[in-house]
């Protein structure tokens, strides 16, 4: 039911910001810009939580990501703050070591990096936290 | 060399001239010499009267459009390189520059790093501090106004206790600020702006640069701040923009140490930096 809820949510906000994806001049994120990441371009990748910086001025999320070889690939998140996360349903303990979960990202332009800013990291039990609410929304 | 030095002593005939005529009036505006008088208890129940700006208050603007719903078509990367930088001062028409300033500001465009110095912690200056999608406290006291912004952990002192400004303050990121109610209306001026400061990434202001905040609900949780700047270097004519903010009666400031884990960084030639290095794992049996 709960998951239901969450669905018709962003659905929801599918429908007012279909088309949004593109950052329009004026959105204020503070302390830094986006010259690192590209955020016309959006990505999904599943793996297990590493490590999580509840922290200012940014959320830091590691991701062990299987390549596919045997092998691990680790993906580094940037994400909000503590201060603008708390606000919007997260806690220090959402995400913990061992989470399995899907992560959506505007992934870094150096196609050397692996990660980027984070969009929304979903858990197994369906969980969806999104790193950007819009006015309003929780 | 006497050349020099006769000018020098008529410059300095004038300014003794000119202080035995104004001394008087300046040493009188001098910020140190105003005393502020104690609060009565008729002041304390002054604030009653005053509209309620208690609280917490944040733009519902800020970092909205990045949503990305489950299932949504990945969009093709975008021919035109996206910006990476955007104002945290909303502006809704351009800025209205002199011929001299849109030329400085046009090389400094040219030459713009990829980033702020923000992203090295230091903050922003007004009026662009007043424009983070981070929350404001408003606190009134008697003779004073304080605004402390969740964002760097700033705050900002309106004196409202009749003094006047400073002939000549020294320049700082957020200015020297005197206020006044007109009516339900806080309207506070300030000036004295460091160079580090701009109005809008890539747009300094000259030292002529005067800020008129004027503060005020449009209902019970929805302040209206209307902010004009004045800096007829800069502008040909004043410049004004207004920000809604809401209040959140469940809300607190936060602690926003942005040292604390800062891995983004400018270096002095403007590249934007990130370091993702990650945490050491945990020790066993830490936790």
């Amino acid at each position: 039911m709960k998951q239901v809820k969450a669905n018709l949510k962003q659905a929801a906000l599918f429908v007012i910001l279909l088309g949004a994806l593109i950052v329009p001049a004026g959105t204020a994120i503070a302390h830094h810009g986006f010259a690192d990441y590209d955020m016309t371009r959006h990505d999904t990748i599943v793996g297990k939580v590493r490590a999580f910086q509840w922290t200012n001025p940014h959320t830091w999320l590691w991701l062990d990501v299987p390549d596919g070889k045997g092998g691990i690939i680790l993906y580094a998140f940037e994400g909000m703050s503590p201060n603008y996360l708390g606000r919007r349903g997260w806690t220090k303990d959402s995400l913990e070591p061992g989470d399995k979960i899907t992560v959506n990202f505007f992934p870094f332009k150096d196609p050397a990096k692996h990660g980027g800013t984070l969009a929304s990291a979903t858990k197994d039990n369906g969980e969806v936290l999104n790193n950007f609410v819009p006015a309003g929304a929780r | 060399m006497a050349q020099q030095l006769r000018k020098h002593f008529g410059r300095f005939i004038v300014v003794a001239l000119a202080s035995a005529l104004f001394g008087s009036i300046t040493s009188a505006q001098t910020w140190l010499d105003f005393k502020r008088p104690a609060p009565t208890a008729a002041d304390w129940a002054a604030l009653a009267k005053l509209p309620d700006f208690t609280g917490v208050w944040e733009s519902p603007l800020g970092a909205t459009s990045l949503v990305i719903p489950p299932g949504a078509a990945k969009p093709a990367p975008e021919k035109t390189a996206s910006t990476s930088r955007f104002p945290t001062f909303p502006m809704r028409q351009p800025l209205p520059l002199t011929p001299e300033w849109a030329a400085k500001v046009q090389l400094l465009r040219e030459h713009a790093g990829q980033d702020t110095t923000a992203a090295n912690c230091l903050p922003p200056g007004m009026p662009e501090i007043m424009g983070q999608p981070y929350p404001y406290e408003f606190l009134l006291t008697p003779g004073q106004v304080t605004i402390v912004g969740e964002a760097y952990m700033i705050v900002r002192h309106i004196y409202t206790d009749g003094r006047t400004l400073p002939e000549d303050p020294d320049p700082t990121f957020f200015g020297t600020s005197i206020g006044h109610w007109e009516g339900q209306t806080l309207v506070a001026e300030s000036v004295g702006f460091s160079p580090q400061t701009t109005i809008a990434p890539d747009v300094p202001h000259s030292d002529k640069m005067k800020i008129i905040e004027r503060f005020s609900l449009t209902d019970p949780d929805t302040m209206s701040i209307e902010t004009t700047v004045i800096d007829p270097v800069a502008f040909t004519q004043p410049y004004t923009t207004t920000r809604m903010l809401k209040r959140h009666a469940n809300w607190t400031i936060d602690e926003y140490i942005c040292e604390q884990n800062n891995r983004n960084s400018v270096t002095r030639d403007g590249k934007a930096e990130v370091d993702t290095t990650p945490p050491p794992p945990p020790e066993p049996n830490s936790k």
